[in-house]
């Protein structure tokens, strides 16, 4: 049992590695082969310095340039694949392969991603939504996805606006069912073939959407028992201090990476005099 | 491939002849992934796929060594993602993904921050 749970663990925590013994053969292991564009599962190719692991040699954790490499491949592939569908493809310094959607066409990716050979994205981590209300489409919807048999994660990101509504995925992960649940009802991001989408976190009664950036923090209605009517009441909020917002943006540039060039006033004509 | 009792995996039974059904299922593919165009890059992988395993299947006599090589996992988890590929392919063709983006983003959707 305790073997199983290391052999676990470093399965968990290396990529490319020799995988718990599963089945009743022995002598087969299963390896989890890094990601990568080339429909080749062929596990005794040591490609691009990948080293399997056997009983001499330890497994080792692949360098974040390898990774990177990979997802670069990979992100190649999906797009080539599905142009009618990906927007752009981006990967974070910390080698995160993320897939700017449209949101017109979410079902169809993530049933690519869940389909596909080579992605095999069957486990759904987690749904959210990002709010921006800067941005026309204030929410960016955010689906993390994890490839179990070649241990990879993925984000598909998404865009809507108050009004309009996202295709559910529930048909295709199960999963997503209490993740929209949450979004509707923290959001207000409605999902079109929901088997059932209602309030999940917030009070039976309760009205607006708490997450969005304008809902305030102590929110606008609170809850006491009345000792007169002998039931809960509820009453607009009432503060013992009033709200106090700290400044508390650093004096220094936070992004200097991200700095916009100001936009200067074209340069002065030259006369014809300054000769 | 008569020697394996179980799959070690809850809902996957053992199959009795893998090999047939997964040359069904790779040739089903092909002639699926036949009725896109031609230049579509989809096609293009997944045939070289579906040809890759094909000869494996032809040129590996040993069922031992077919399970290491044709793919992550055991036969019947190899059908099943057989499987889910043709399902895709099948919903490929009418959803025509390799047609050129439609909708563009609206301006700063995606700047950060």
């Amino acid at each position: 049992m305790a073997s199983l749970f290391r052999s676990g663990l470093r399965l968990a925590r290396n990529f490319g590695t020799k995988a718990t013994v599963l089945g009743p053969h022995s002598s087969i292991t299963r390896y989890s082969v890094p990601l990568c564009a080339k429909y080749s599962t062929d596990v005794s190719e040591t490609s691009s310095g990948i080293i399997q692991p056997t009983e001499q040699i330890p497994a080792v954790r692949v360098s974040p340039e390898i990774v990177r490499q990979k997802l670069v491949e990979y992100g190649n592939f999906v797009s080539e694949c599905l142009p009618k569908f990906v927007q752009q493809v981006q990967i974070t310094h910390t080698n995160e392969l993320e897939l700017l959607v449209d949101p017109e066409y979410i079902v169809q990716i993530i049933s690519f991603l869940k389909d596909n050979v080579l992605s095999q994205f069957t486990n759904l981590s987690d749904i959210t939504v990002v709010d921006v209300p800067t941005r026309p489409c204030r929410f960016e919807l955010v689906y993390n996805l994890l490839s179990l048999t070649y241990n990879q994660r993925i984000r598909v990101k998404s865009y809507t606006d108050e009004l309009t509504a996202i295709d559910s995925i529930v048909e295709i992960h199960e999963g997503a069912n209490w993740y929209e649940r949450e979004i509707w009802d923290m959001f207000g991001v409605f999902f079109k073939n929901h088997p059932d989408l209602r309030r999940i976190l917030t009070d039976y009664g309760f009205d607006g959407h708490p997450f969005r950036k304008d809902f305030p923090l102590s929110g606008y209605y609170e809850v006491r028992y009345d000792d007169e009517t002998e039931r809960i009441v509820r009453e607009p909020l009432e503060m013992a201090q009033e709200f106090r917002k700290f400044d508390l943006t650093s004096p220094w540039e936070a992004f200097p990476k991200y700095r916009k060039p100001a936009e200067l006033p074209p340069p002065p004509a030259e006369t014809e005099d300054k000769k | 491939m008569a020697s394996k009792i179980s799959t070690g995996l809850v809902g996957l039974a053992v199959e009795a002849n893998p090999r047939q059904k997964l040359n069904i299922l790779y040739n089903s593919i092909l002639s699926v992934v036949s009725k896109i165009p031609a230049t579509a890059s989809y096609r293009k992988y997944t045939e070289e796929f579906a040809n890759q395993q094909l000869k494996k299947l032809d040129t590996i006599k040993d069922d031992v060594q077919l399970e290491i090589d044709l793919g992550p996992g055991q036969f019947e988890e190899v059908i099943y993602n057989a499987k889910a590929e043709l399902r895709l392919a099948r919903k490929m063709i009418s959803w025509k993904p390799w047609e050129g983006l439609v909708v563009q983003p609206p301006p700063g959707q995606w700047d950060w921050p």
